[in-house]
């Protein structure tokens, strides 16, 4: 029994948006690939993939002899219906936009599918490893319409059992599944919304498993006799992005004596026993991506140096003081008000005066991302979460000069070599030559210092000793498929 | 009688469609775009533009008033963002829930309350009064979702006797509707005991005494009763107060009901759910109110309805 902060949104395996949906799907629907914990990228159920030389058409084989819960068969047929559904506008899929450069899928035979995109596109695979974009029912879906969200039917480990709304989705072992079975008989996920109740139904043994522990009550539950506190690291990376093109922030200068100021280590929390806002559940951002994430490699701290600061601020022509205006978010992150306050106490220790502006969250990213947001947004703290375990996904949509607001690259950033490089390693298909060109672009970036780099989040989660096997990916799912109960 | 509820019934209408106006302009003034936030993170532009669509934001504010009226006319709150399910069904699924935690809850705080009120209102100024009198404000100055912990932490972790979350059993029912009727139990008690204390001070009780009429007569039939009117007004305005209580008590006690419906569909902007479920509260409401205008007739003879 595992206790998340949220209920099921829909159970159509298509439609959500929401990490805690995602962690019920992934018992009972199956993608053609898988993202390991380890970041690699292997077949599920495709058995193996070709691309062609030009990185346009990719030829999928899938394996045979399996059954969806309902007895319809898996094959090329399915797999073709559920990706045009994706790419279906009507249908509404969230994550359509990870496979929307597709303009052709075909059932070339039984078990071959072959995907044509309009342009080079080198993350295909590692994008149809994420679940929006995995294979249900087709038989389910065309008999249930729009039921089809309360009963999903996939090839998966767990069939779909009840959902009970707003309380618990319950899952049994799929006894004919087609590779090793899963050993527990049955799975629930309950929705437990107040993190102290979470906590304490957890202590109390009625569940096994509670997610996002708050870090105040880590170094408690620590001592709890039958429990046990994972620290897995996220995908997660927050940050505060710098508006770029308006004063002061149009100055490299500037942008790095902040990076300078700031005491990540006094935010994480890296000394013991451990301390300040995050307790030492994060870890310090040494790239704009978390480590975990294909493409990834460490580049640079900026380590604290308020000396090294206030030098370039003088440098820049801010030897008197500076203030401006910082937006952030409350509620959103780990602890994010009190990480900003935190900055803001860090920042004054060398004459910057940074005025906080506190947003709930959904008043928040209208903000940063409208149409106003160049001439109103001076800094603003966001956190991306790298899903599809891809560089391009962490770097593209956050540092390309075509994806300002309304998309995501809230520090209006612009760099020509980066833009190029960042479109390189979309189009190259050899993952060696694409790591090198990551690596590359990352060390501009963070000499640019668009961003005051933070941290990468942890998942805190809360675990009953007796419980073996339980994964806690980094994409932020809970993966009970190989979990076991110690008796 | 019949005429009267007939006229309360038709009343109510207004009250309907006002609280309807007023949740469709409040929803609209909270700042944030639903879609962005229903999209989430990773969304692009051109999928918030096909959600504020679906959601019909992109019509100008008037034709949304119109056809949300329109499809309330029929009973239709329209479908959930976030789920894509009707939002009465969505609503069916967890009022039972709400309901039944509701009346437990009422019936902790009418026993307790009205109990302890005339346990304090026999003896005023002793000790036991006293004593009942501190448990009634403390009971009154706990928050929920903290006095909510600490039932959790002491009747379900450390003695194990109720689970500390979810429906299912009768057991489950206990903690929140404890924590929940507390409050009002607090309130209610505070209200019996002086209401109490004016009638024990009336001549006809006197004359009772006098009579020789056992003490248990007095209090129940001839001082209760009279004690009784304003006590009931105040159960009745404390159901209001269960009912929103019910918002934190849900959350606390991952109880799945129709507040916590609100709370996460104030928190995604799910519109419609908001809408539905404040409407569905206020009816409800409505009608416990008219429920408390006859009662009053059923207590005191002396009041008629015409």
């Amino acid at each position: 029994m595992i206790a998340q902060g949220t209920d099921a949104t829909t159970l159509d395996g298509h439609l959500y948006t929401d990490s805690p949906t995602a962690s019920i799907m992934e018992h009972m629907i199956e993608t053609l690939f898988s993202f390991e914990p380890d970041g690699r990228i292997v077949p599920k159920l495709a058995t193996s993939y070709t691309a062609s030389a030009d990185g346009r058409t990719w030829t999928i084989k899938l394996r045979s002899g399996i059954r969806f819960h309902d007895g319809t068969p898996f094959n090329a047929e399915a797999v073709k219906f559920n990706l045009d559904r994706v790419l279906d506008p009507a249908t509404r899929a969230a994550f359509r936009f990870l496979i929307d450069r597709v303009t052709e899928v075909t059932a070339v035979d039984d078990t071959t599918v072959r995907i044509v995109t309009n342009a080079p596109f080198a993350p295909m695979i590692a994008h149809l490893a994420h679940s929006g974009t995995g294979i249900q029912s087709p038989t389910a879906i065309r008999r249930l319409g729009a039921d089809y969200s309360r009963s999903p039917v996939g090839t998966g480990l767990f069939k779909f059992r009840e959902w009970v709304r707003g309380d618990r989705v319950v899952m049994t072992r799929n006894d004919d599944y087609w590779g090793e079975k899963a050993y527990l008989d049955e799975v629930t996920f309950r929705a437990i919304p107040e993190d102290g109740t979470r906590v304490l139904a957890l202590e109390g043994g009625a569940v096994h498993v509670a997610v996002r522990v708050p870090p105040r009550d880590i170094e408690r539950l620590e001592k709890v006799a039958g429990i046990r506190v994972d620290n897995t690291s996220s995908l997660r990376t927050i940050f505060v992005a710098f508006n770029t093109q308006r004063p002061p922030f149009n100055d490299k200068r500037v942008r790095q004596a902040i990076n300078y100021a700031v005491n990540k280590r006094a935010i994480v929390g890296t000394s013991s026993p451990p301390t300040g806002a995050l307790a030492g559940t994060a870890r310090i951002s040494d790239a704009p991506i978390a480590p975990n994430v294909q493409g990834y490699t460490s580049t640079m701290t900026y380590e604290w140096d308020m000396d090294k600061a206030k030098a370039l601020l003088a440098e820049a022509g801010h030897g008197r003081g500076l203030s401006f205006t910082m937006h952030h978010p409350t509620g959103r992150y780990v602890r994010d008000a009190e990480i900003a306050a935190g900055i803001q106490a860090l920042l004054r220790r060398v004459g910057v005066e940074a005025r906080l502006v506190t947003m709930e969250f959904g008043t928040y990213v209208a903000t940063i991302r409208g149409p106003k947001a160049i001439d109103e947004i001076q800094m603003g703290m966001l956190g991306w979460g790298c899903i599809t375990g891809d560089a391009d996904y962490g770097l593209y949509a956050l540092f390309h000069s075509t994806q300002w607001p309304p998309n995501f690259n809230t520090a209006f950033y612009k760099n020509p070599r980066v833009d190029a490089l960042l479109d390189q390693g979309r189009t190259t298909m050899d993952q060696s030559a694409r790591d090198r060109i990551y690596k590359e672009a990352m060390k501009i970036i963070m000499d640019d210092a668009p961003w005051l780099f933070l941290h990468s989040e942890s998942q805190v989660t809360g675990v009953r000793a007796t419980v073996q096997g339980l994964i806690v990916h980094p994409t932020e799912r809970m993966v009970a498929h190989r979990a076991w109960i110690r008796r | 009688m019949w005429s009267y509820i007939a006229k309360r019934l038709l009343l109510a209408v207004p009250v309907i469609i006002g609280v309807a106006f007023i949740v469709f302009a409040m929803v609209r003034l909270i700042p944030g775009d639903p879609a962005m936030v229903i999209a989430g993170q990773a969304a692009t532009p051109e999928y918030i533009a096909a959600i504020r669509e679906d959601m019909g934001l992109d019509r100008p504010l008037l034709v949304q008033f119109g056809l949300y009226f329109k499809n309330l006319a029929v009973g239709d709150l329209g479908r959930s963002i976030r789920s894509k399910a009707p939002v009465t069904e969505e609503i069916w699924a967890r009022l039972p829930n709400t309901f039944r935690l509701a009346t437990a809850s009422m019936l902790v705080a009418a026993s307790v309350g009205v109990g302890a009120g005339i346990v304090s209102a026999i003896r005023p100024y002793s000790l036991l009064d006293a004593a009942v009198m501190v448990a009634a404000l403390a009971g009154l100055s706990m928050p929920i979702f903290w006095s909510g912990l600490m039932m959790i932490l002491v009747f379900s972790v450390i003695l194990g006797w109720f689970p500390a979350f979810g429906t299912g059993s009768l057991a489950h029912l206990v903690l929140p509707s404890v924590t929940l009727g507390m409050t009002s139990a607090a309130i209610i008690a505070r209200m019996t005991r002086s209401s109490m204390l004016e009638v024990l001070r009336t001549d006809y009780i006197r004359t009772a005494r006098a009579k020789g009429q056992v003490e248990r007569v007095v209090i129940g039939s001839h001082a209760f009763r009279n004690a009784l009117i304003p006590v009931i007004t105040v159960i009745g305005l404390q159901t209001g107060t269960l009912l929103s209580g019910a918002v934190l008590t849900e959350s606390v006690f991952a109880w799945p009901g129709v507040g916590r419906l609100l709370v996460e569909g104030i928190l995604t902007r799910d519109y419609p759910v908001v809408q539905g479920s404040v409407l569905v509260v206020a009816f409800v409401f409505v009608f416990v109110n008219l429920a408390v205008d006859i009662l009053y007739a059923v207590a005191d003879p002396r009041i008629h309805y015409t």
